[in-house]
């Protein structure tokens, strides 16, 4: 008896420690909010604004948050802990709880606990139809009708209407992302080219030149089977669309058909690069880090990829040598080049989320274009600011952001408005052709059409 | 009398684990009999029942007859050659020779390893040009420049099976080792006076007598096969195209990556009863070749 008596006493002191303790925790917090709040309202009077406007300051909240992607290789990532820290500090009542998956093992995860309800409250969607995209989850009534949040004048229309459905905004796009052709300079003067190819013929010579050289003109990683959109949808964009904007709303519709011969001669052209051996051969043994490797070992002297991988693409390799990256020409002569851009994924709010409010005052502050948070993101966004105001982050996407800016002649990626599965049946199906099957492009069309039949309902 | 009382109670005991394995088991898979006549997406609450549209499609498309070619094939080789491979490390590790203690553990080895691991390991054994295997052949002075293990549609799928064999070998090998020394002294001396020589031994007293492990090897790496995924998922994608879909593959991709659940569920109904049927036919007839020694 006694001892247990002690044992009760024991534990009541312990629960009362615990209680000062954690009443010492949230003075500290409001001492915070309160410093924080003298300090913007020294330097900006508007930013103190929000501040006071805090609601629940009482209430503990814990929002969570998951994000797709690979953690940023050095020093502090964004979403993993940049994002919680000042979070934390503008909110005092908010814990952020943050996780980042690479991207296959997000789709997976993040449809399961959305389809069981214990979705988070921030994630991540991709633009119109693409996988995981805004429509699918506005649809499911997954993600929350974004409206009323305060800073929708500052971001670009084209990204806004990328992330709405039925006119109404559910996502908030990080930015806009170009394909394009990653190059090697040096290796380009070393070949003799001594002008930029401006139509497909013109960079199959190139192509030519540098193969009489002795160099392998481009790095494709095949083995991981997606990286074949990365050359797939510039060809598109300049052979399907052009004259036919809106060919994937008659797709839709029933009216054209992915067989069409725009796409024949979509697949054709870039089977032609296989044919005459301008692709890194092997390249169905090449997963996309060892195909990057090639192009910044100086290997290869291009490579076909997207503005997010420019830390791969930039990173030190065997060989130095300056960088160049432009949309691949593959119009006709005469014809203008289009550049293949598309609105990059960004947060949406979990509908069924009970701290929907809060989350909504979070994305109002990551975007306010003011804040340490807002300043922290665009620094890290990979991808081209549709932020009004944000200057172009890499130099070296100036030409084509220019003339995506000035001319205005882009497409975005197809697989956007297909069905998922489509593009993953196009990959299967030329992967064929790249691997000296006997199947030719009107199969991997009809393949393609096929799928699209099979999973399009709407 | 007191024990039929008893027997009641006992039942009680086993109730929490019943539910357990109701809930748990009995019932998802309820559910994917429930899915597999329905449309429904994966994450959408909303799907409608489309009666058998599912296995119609399947058995019309490609994808089935596809699967099911590469998921035999895998498993016909990994269950022959894993089991000769073993045998005969079984049978080498047997015999009295300096160091076998090493040697077994050497060869026991990769089956600690995860599949992930082993899978990542060997895909730059096997990666063109600058592999392991690439390098050495290089050294050697034998071209290698059109090696591309996992890359061509010839050899993708038989370079997997290979690791496969390569990480189970050890299980087999222990099993095959541990039936060898229940093999009788007195019947091999018996065999011995009786003038067989080494084969003859193996053929007509160590191989019968062996029967339970060839079974029990055999029923594992069937299994193993039939139901292979990690490798194809890990080296290839499934590919090159479609060459390394197993139906297990085919599986995870038809839910989560074209989100045709249902559709998924039906292939998932169509793969257990192959698997069903399969190992069920071979432990029958590998039952009735059992002798006790």
């Amino acid at each position: 008896m006694k001892t247990r008596t002690k044992k009760r006493t024991g534990t009541l002191v312990l629960a009362m420690l615990l209680a000062v303790l954690a009443g010492c925790g949230s003075n500290n917090g409001a001492n915070n909010d309160v410093n924080n709040g003298a300090n913007s309202g020294g330097e900006n009077a508007s930013a103190s604004a929000p501040t006071s406007s805090t609601p629940d300051s009482g209430k503990k909240v814990t929002l969570t948050m998951m994000v797709s992607g690979t953690k940023a290789p050095d020093g502090q990532d964004f979403a993993l802990d940049i994002m919680p820290k000042l979070v934390q500090e503008k909110f005092p009542n908010v814990t952020l709880e943050t996780s980042k998956l690479p991207d296959e093992q997000y789709f997976t995860s993040i449809r399961t606990k959305l389809a069981s309800g214990k979705g988070p409250d921030i994630f991540w969607v991709f633009p119109r139809n693409a996988s995981l995209g805004v429509l699918d989850m506005a649809k499911a009534g997954y993600a929350a009708d974004l409206s009323d949040l305060t800073f929708w004048d500052k971001i670009s229309q084209g990204a806004k209407d990328d992330m709405s459905y039925e006119g109404k905004p559910y996502g908030i796009a990080g930015g806009l992302d170009y394909l394009g052709v990653y190059y090697n300079k040096e290796l380009f003067t070393q070949a003799g080219i001594t002008e930029m190819p401006q139509d497909w013929p013109a960079f199959l010579e190139a192509c030519q030149k540098l193969k009489d050289a002795g160099i392998t003109p481009i790095s494709l990683a095949d083995k991981d089977p997606w990286f074949l959109q990365f050359g797939m949808y510039q060809i598109a964009a300049n052979e399907v669309y052009p004259d036919e904007m809106d060919f994937d709303t008659k797709l839709q519709a029933g009216e054209k058909s992915l067989t069409d011969p725009k796409w024949v001669d979509t697949i054709s052209k870039m089977k032609e690069l296989y044919d005459k051996g301008f692709v890194i051969k092997n390249s169905l043994g090449l997963g996309s880090a060892q195909a990057a490797q090639q192009f910044v070992d100086g290997k290869a002297a291009m490579i076909f990829d997207g503005t997010w991988d420019y830390a791969t693409m930039t990173a030190k390799g065997a060989a130095e040598f300056t960088r160049g990256f432009f949309s691949l020409p593959a119009n006709e002569p005469g014809q203008p080049t289009y550049v293949s851009a598309a609105t990059a994924a960004g947060f949406a709010l979990n509908a069924k989320s009970e701290n929907l409010d809060i989350a909504k005052q979070v994305m109002n502050y990551l975007f306010d274009g003011q804040s340490d948070l807002f300043k922290a993101w665009t620094e890290s966004n990979s991808s081209i600011s549709v932020y009004e105001g944000v200057p172009l982050n890499h130099e070296l996407f100036k030409e084509v952001n220019d003339s995506y800016l000035n001319e205005g002649k882009s497409v975005y990626f197809p697989n956007q408005m297909w069905p998922t599965g489509v593009a993953e049946e196009m990959e299967a199906k030329f992967a064929e052709i790249i691997g000296g099957r006997k199947t030719t492009p009107e199969q991997v069309t009809a393949a393609m059409d096929a799928k699209f039949k099979e999973l399009w309902k709407q | 009398m007191n024990s039929t009382v008893m027997k009641k109670t006992l039942y009680l005991f086993a109730l929490p684990a019943l539910v357990f394995y109701l809930l748990f088991w009995i019932f998802p898979i309820g559910k994917l009999f429930q899915y597999s006549v329905t449309d429904f997406n994966g994450y959408a609450q909303t799907f409608n029942y489309i009666g058998f549209d599912n296995f119609r499609d399947l058995f019309q498309g490609g994808t089935l007859g596809n699967s099911i070619r590469n998921t035999l094939i895998y498993t016909v080789v990994s269950v022959v050659a894993g089991n000769l491979i073993g045998l005969g490390l079984a049978l080498l590790l047997n015999m009295n020779i300096r160091g076998k203690g090493f040697y077994r553990s050497i060869s026991y080895i990769p089956t600690l390893f995860s599949a992930i691991v082993v899978g990542f390991i060997w895909s730059y054994v096997y990666m063109p040009d600058s592999g392991m295997i690439a390098a050495f052949l290089t050294k050697l002075g034998i071209p290698s420049d059109n090696l591309n293990f996992l890359g061509s549609y010839s050899t993708a799928l038989y370079s997997i099976i290979f690791v496969e064999i390569w990480k189970n070998v050890g299980t087999t090998m222990i099993i095959f080792l541990a039936g060898l020394q229940t093999v009788p002294n007195d019947l091999l001396e018996a065999g011995r006076i009786d003038g067989c020589g080494p084969f003859k031994l193996l053929r007509y007293v160590k191989l019968p007598l062996l029967a339970t492990s060839i079974t029990i090897n055999t029923t594992l790496s069937l299994i193993n096969g039939l139901k292979a995924f990690d490798f194809p998922f890990i080296m290839t994608n499934g590919g090159p195209g479609t060459s390394t879909n197993t139906l297990i593959y085919s599986i995870y991709k038809m839910a989560f990556t074209e989100q045709m659940f249902g559709k998924a569920s039906a292939l998932g109904i169509i793969s257990f009863l192959i698997i069903i049927v399969i190992t069920a036919v071979a432990v029958l007839l590998m039952n009735r070749k059992e002798v006790s020694a």
